[in-house]
């Protein structure tokens, strides 16, 4: 992975914390946006590149852990390492539970927030490809029609086109030809990828 | 002083008294038949001072019986013609009243004597009379119990010799001086004992004045040796249980310490990482590594200042008064604080006058004045919900000291506490000691100020103090 495409966020309130991380984080090659309080991190711009968020538990306003409820509220799905002076447990547990990568102790071993880093971003690379391939899917189903669209669910449910013929009360020709459309449409090589389409579409479907 | 007289002795003197008017009346009658009058009449007058009224009428009779028989027609005769009645009568009633005007005139002044004489005595202070040239007159009964010695080994000494160490000579003959020109003196000061063990006194000395001209002094003292202990535990006592209240504070707020000085710990390991990341690369990158190892000189000084600051709090031993600027005070408590508050969801806000005059100060103490001060403010916001938590602190330059007010959201003064906040052992806290406020108020004061609270509109409450300006810089 390119690290120098990435983009790492910190929310720390402490300037020499703050100063600290960054001053690691560029030893190792990695970008580094600085944030003294939630507000802060809110109301800026996020760059469309695979991006992270070291978070401080204690802030001064929002903490660390409103922010990322908020974050969720939003759907602005962001990986979370939190940092925190003084983690007990049900604190780290509720983070990790709201789905955070991470939960670090101050002082934490720097080897422990790269990993951490990596893993995130890397997290988000999977997320960023996952979205832009289900945007791409989702554009190839707007461009079916009502009837290939209708036929969708009924072939993935592994029905033979004579019983798709029936059910929806038209010839078995005329739904070999349908459902070549859709394929194509589609670009599914097989009934397989198709149905792995329909999945990641979330479109619901019957198995025989 | 009073020399008990025996009847004898009064009724014998009056006799005398009379003896010898009947000889000089004798003397001058051939020459001045009425001289007699004279003689007699100062016989019962002289009885009746120094026999007093029994034995100054006694001298009334005698004389009246000799003078009827010796000086009044017929001679030699106890019978009196009705010629020299009158005559005989007034002379009864002149010496009646000479004699009674003796003797009241006597009494009166004994009584006087006795009054000042048991005023002397019984005065629990020790009170030296000394002539002009430092000889002592006269001494008390408590002069004896202070300093040892007895009445015989004071009298006619001088009273420097007797009581006055040597260091303290030269101080007591200053005295002396403006004793001489008619001054009151009142110094606290040392004296020496019989035994050379010196005490600490309080001494008042004023010279006696007759006629517009200084005859005496009198040197009066008390021993403020046991007063002057006592006061002295009293402030060890006040200082230690400040110490332990400071103790108690600061254990309030360890975990916020704790915090504060993790902070820089982090940020230290964190750059030092860093620092050897960048050595360790081929080419190593000197620059980077410059960059952190800066970060980390600046970090650790930061958390050597944060322990430097826990540590003056913690010490035992209060510092000297010195020349302070009351915000760099209220500065280093707001650090020491600033991470309980953000813990606590607390706004800190400063509105902080500057210049601002010096005051005249122990650091430690002003430091525990403001620490009290705000953690009272973030305790009183634990519950309050409806309306932001807020903590304002403010300092303003009147026209002879400084002003701090710590103001808070909280629920304010209760009404029916708000004259108790200051008494020891007084607190609405669940886990208080009640000493806060009080220790504050004895060290505001103690500097010269005062420590009121009042109520704050339309939440919360205000605690002021004022520090008097330091006078080098009025």
């Amino acid at each position: 992975m390119n690290l120098s495409r990435n983009r790492v966020f910190v929310v720390e309130d402490d300037p020499s914390m703050r100063t600290a991380i960054k001053n690691l984080l560029r030893s190792v090659g990695l970008e580094a946006q600085l944030f003294a309080s939630a507000q802060e991190f809110l109301s800026a711009d996020r760059p469309d590149v695979p991006t992270c968020l070291i978070l401080d538990v204690r802030l001064p306003g929002l903490s660390g852990l409103d922010l990322q409820r908020e974050l969720s509220a939003s759907n602005v799905d962001i990986p979370i390492i939190f940092i925190t002076a003084h983690g007990d447990i049900p604190m780290s547990v509720r983070a990790m539970k709201a789905g955070a990568v991470e939960f670090l102790t101050k002082p934490f071993r720097d080897q422990d927030l790269l990993d951490a880093i990596q893993a995130a971003l890397a997290q988000d690379h999977v997320r960023r490809q996952k979205d832009s391939e289900i945007a791409e899917l989702r554009s190839r189903f707007q461009s079916l029609t009502s009837r290939e669209r209708e036929l969708l669910p009924l072939v993935v449910s592994g029905r033979s086109n004579k019983e798709i013929a029936a059910e929806i009360g038209t010839s078995e020709i005329t739904v070999k030809v349908h459902r070549g459309h859709l394929m194509r449409k589609m670009r599914a090589r097989s009934l397989a990828s198709l149905l792995r389409m329909a999945t990641d579409l979330k479109i619901p479907y019957t198995t025989v | 002083m009073r020399i008990p007289q025996s009847a004898t002795f009064r009724y014998g003197i009056s006799l005398l008294f009379v003896g010898v008017a009947l000889g000089l009346s004798l003397l001058v009658h051939s020459f001045l038949p009425d001289g007699f009058l004279i003689f007699f009449l100062s016989a019962v007058m002289l009885a009746g001072w120094f026999g007093r009224m029994g034995a100054g009428l006694f001298a009334v009779v005698v004389s009246t019986v000799t003078v009827d028989y010796l000086f009044i027609p017929p001679y030699r005769a106890f019978v009196i013609e009705l010629d020299e009645l009158p005559y005989f009568l007034t002379f009864l009633l002149s010496a009646v009243v000479t004699s009674w005007l003796g003797s009241a005139r006597r009494y009166a002044e004994e009584k006087q004597t006795a009054h000042l004489d048991e005023l002397f005595e019984q005065t629990p202070e020790a009170v030296i009379l000394v002539d002009l040239h430092d000889r002592v007159l006269r001494v008390n009964k408590e002069f004896t119990h202070i300093f040892g010695y007895g009445i015989d080994e004071s009298v006619k000494r001088p009273s420097t010799e007797l009581i006055v160490p040597a260091q303290f000579k030269g101080e007591a003959l200053n005295a002396r001086e403006r004793l001489a020109t008619g001054q009151v003196v009142n110094v606290e000061t040392v004296r020496r004992r019989k035994d050379g063990s010196l005490i600490n006194v309080s001494e008042v000395a004023f010279p006696v004045i007759a006629n517009g001209k200084v005859i005496a002094y009198y040197l009066i003292f008390r021993d403020i040796t046991k007063s002057k202990l006592a006061l002295e535990q009293l402030q060890k006592a006040q200082a230690e249980l400040a110490h332990l209240s400071r103790i108690t504070t600061m254990g309030e707020l360890a975990s916020s310490i704790a915090h504060e000085i993790n902070q820089p710990i982090g940020a230290i390991v964190t750059n030092g990482n860093a620092a050897l990341r960048w050595l360790g690369q081929q080419p190593s990158h000197v620059e980077g590594a410059e960059e952190a190892l800066e970060c980390i000189v600046r970090d650790a000084n930061r958390a050597a200042q944060v322990i430097g600051r826990i540590r003056s709090l913690l010490r035992k031993n209060t510092s000297p008064m010195v020349s302070l600027d009351i915000n760099e005070i209220i500065r280093e408590v707001l650090l020491l604080t600033a991470s309980e508050a953000n813990r606590r969801q607390v706004a800190v806000k400063s509105e902080i006058a500057a210049p601002i005059p010096a005051i005249l100060g122990d650091r430690v103490q002003l430091q525990q004045v403001m620490l009290n001060l705000i953690m009272n403010s973030l305790d009183s916001m634990s519950i309050t919900t409806d309306r932001p938590r807020e903590l304002r602190i403010k300092s303003s330059n009147k026209s002879d000291c400084v002003l701090v007010q710590v103001e808070d959201s909280g629920n304010g003064l209760d009404a029916q506490h708000s004259n108790s906040i200051f008494d020891p052992f007084f607190t609405t806290k669940k886990d208080g000691i009640g000493m806060g406020l009080t220790i504050s108020r004895s060290i505001v004061e103690a500097h010269g100020g005062r420590l009121w609270a009042e109520q704050r509109t339309p939440h919360g409450a205000i605690l002021n103090f004022t520090i008097p300006i330091s006078p080098r810089t009025v």
